[in-house]
């Protein structure tokens, strides 16, 4: 009656892999494009020049331009330009409206966020667009509702976990295996390639998958902080320093100078300064809270140290957080990967890629497995292979049609960074339901021929409609414009010759002993 | 789950439809019972590890995706589902029994 281990957990790695492979592969592919977020940013906003402000001059710039602009608000969040980042960005929470009471345990509303010239602080005008922003957070948010994007994310986080350690448990031959790959073998070839990128990237998917569900373990798992403090927010000074939140004096007193708080931040801090939170600004209680960047630290939550803003006096040091919020903070460090230089980005780049292929080959192993040669697919069959279609081939033909539509909608237009990521849902789901007009075979070839396509057209838009084409950008020596080019037309010749190769007719049909290759 | 069947049943429909029932009371522990007893079982640990606060809170969370996945695949290599079922429900009562009467940390 009872099955071996290896058995038990071949079928549910499997099961596990085919029911979360879908948002798993489009986690993975746009988690991927995530390592360059800053790069894709800057890319989508090609009137901006680039140049480089110190955190203290953008910071001084940004407060003054607030304090003429928005005097009367209760915080303001200022995110400083770095080497990856031209522009500083500002988030303004106004105070709240006495005679409206907000509903319990919603969040308060956000201001508008505002883009600033790093130098001046003056506004900046460049078209709107929600850049590299767009990928990271449909990463795991999967553009559903707040919290239910989050949550399903990490249900299929959960899943891939689980048949990570069911993959490793199956997989007697874990070392045979790294060295096996055999091309035109039909669906040997795919185990193959599903064990070839497994293995050989297996830490990394480990890593990436464990650390990735720990991003959000607060939200997953909050029970053991209600255990232990009443207010969850006492949990946030402890384990982070989060500066105390004290009510307004409504005393008016105008803020010191900000320059010298961030210099002196950042020799407590060791670290360049990426985020100035200022609350009550104007008022005599008003603090400055300054946070390092990450840049060069695994810890991904560094210290913070809160200063009055009336007076300038140092409030809270930076705290040195214990091994277990420290523990914590490499995990997200490792996943976001912002201590990365561009070398390692690249190869966390190429890993992230083996993980969309890895997610990838095991759908096509749940088809393959389960044909049988001559016979009528069954409905769950044909339904998994229209999904397989649906996600593997037209996820890039979305992603590519929302930096084309960056290019192609005018930089003017009203609304337009919503239109930009509405483009990348329409685009998929018409290819999507495009395909099903077409037989498997042709179907998969139709749509990566239309995602190499779409992403040919990317630098033939970019020369066209900016001044920062691939042959200017290599004569102004802008090689993050160049990279982006280049990188598009990688992708495209690859979308190419996955077209290529899909609509050839399959000279090897191997079936034979199907249920041994593959484990069902 | 596969499972070597009895030569022939004898009603295959009401046989098949138990099967069913058995494999969604299967997943559903897994899943949510894993989950409850993954919760439980992290909150324990904070309540107890004799260290601060702010460390045991954290420590308690570090291993608790790997607890969780071993107990989920768990749910599907034992053979028995009244057994899977017992065991994930029954020790997720018990240690939120405790977590009960051990209460906020004071």
């Amino acid at each position: 009656m009872t099955r071996s281990l290896r058995q038990s957990m071949a079928w549910i790695h499997g099961w596990l892999g085919m029911l979360a492979g879908w948002i798993l592969f489009a986690m993975f592919l746009t988690g991927t494009a995530s390592y360059f977020r800053p790069e894709i940013t800057r890319w989508m906003q090609p009137e901006l020049p680039m140049h480089r402000t110190s955190g203290a001059q953008a910071t001084q710039a940004a407060v003054a331009e607030l304090a003429r602009s928005n005097g009367g608000d209760q915080q303001w969040f200022i995110m400083l330009p770095d080497d990856r980042t031209a522009i500083t960005r500002v988030f303004t929470i106004p105070q709240p409206d006495a005679t409206a009471k907000p509903a319990p345990g919603k969040r308060r509303k956000r201001g508008g966020e505002l883009e600033l010239d790093p130098a001046t602080g003056k506004p900046i005008h460049a078209r709107e667009t929600r850049g590299g922003e767009h990928f990271y957070r449909f990463h795991f948010q999967l553009q559903l509702p707040h919290p239910w994007g989050r949550w399903l994310a990490g249900v299929c986080g959960m899943f891939m976990l689980a048949a990570i350690v069911s993959g490793v448990v199956t997989h007697k031959r874990i070392f045979a295996d790294f060295f096996t790959l055999r091309w035109n073998k039909g669906q040997r070839s795919w185990l193959d390639t599903h064990n070839v990128s497994a293995v050989l990237a297996l830490p990394y998917h480990a890593v990436i998958t464990y650390t990735g569900l720990m991003t959000l373990v607060l939200m997953y798992l909050p029970y053991p902080i209600a255990i232990n403090y009443k207010q969850p927010l006492d949990f946030g000074r402890e384990a982070y320093g989060l500066p105390v939140d004290a009510e307004a004096s409504k005393r008016p007193a105008p803020l010191v100078p900000i320059a010298p708080l961030v210099r002196d931040a950042e020799a407590r801090l060791k670290a360049p300064v990426s985020r100035v939170v200022v609350r009550h600004p104007g008022d005599a209680a008003a603090t400055v809270a300054i946070s390092a960047a990450t840049v060069s630290a695994l810890n991904a939550r560094t210290g913070t140290a809160v200063y009055s803003g009336a007076t300038g006096a140092l409030l809270q040091s930076p705290s040195n957080s214990g091994a277990a919020v420290s523990t914590v903070g490499v995990m997200l460090g490792l996943h976001i990967a912002q201590y990365a230089a561009p070398g390692l980005r690249w190869v966390l780049f190429l890993l992230g890629l083996t993980g969309a292929a890895m997610v990838g080959t095991g759908l096509l192993l749940w088809t393959a497995a389960r044909r049988r040669p001559g016979a009528t697919p069954f409905f769950g069959l044909r339904l998994v292979e229209r999904l397989n279609i649906a996600t593997i081939a037209g996820l890039p033909i979305g992603m590519g049609a929302f930096l084309l539509a960056n290019r192609l909608i005018p930089a003017a237009a009203t609304g337009r960074a919503d239109a930009e990521v509405a483009t990348m849902f329409y685009a998929w789901g018409a290819a999507a339901l495009l395909q099903l007009l077409r037989p498997a075979r042709q179907a998969w070839a139709a749509l990566f021929a239309i995602g190499a396509l779409v992403f040919v057209a990317i630098p033939v838009a970019n020369a066209l409609t900016t001044s920062r084409g691939l042959l200017a950008s290599w004569q102004a020596g802008d090689w993050l414009f160049v990279g982006f080019d280049l990188a598009m037309l990688v992708t495209a010749v690859l979308l190419g010759a996955a077209a290529w190769r899909a609509g050839r007719p399959q000279a090897v049909r191997a079936t034979r002993r199907v249920k041994e290759m593959v484990h069902v | 789950m596969q499972r070597v069947e009895p030569s022939t049943p004898a009603h295959p429909a009401r046989h098949l439809r138990r099967a069913a029932v058995a494999m969604a009371a299967r997943c559903v522990t897994a899943l949510l019972g894993g989950y409850a007893l993954t919760a439980i079982v992290a909150t324990l640990i904070a309540r107890l590890l004799p260290i601060s606060r702010v460390e045991a809170t954290v420590w308690a969370m570090v291993p608790a995706f790997l607890f969780y996945a071993v107990v989920a695949l768990w749910c599907f290599h034992e053979p028995r589902t009244g057994r899977v079922m017992a065991w994930v429900w029954g020790s997720a009562i018990v240690a939120g029994g405790a977590v009960w009467l051990l209460g906020v940390r004071p």
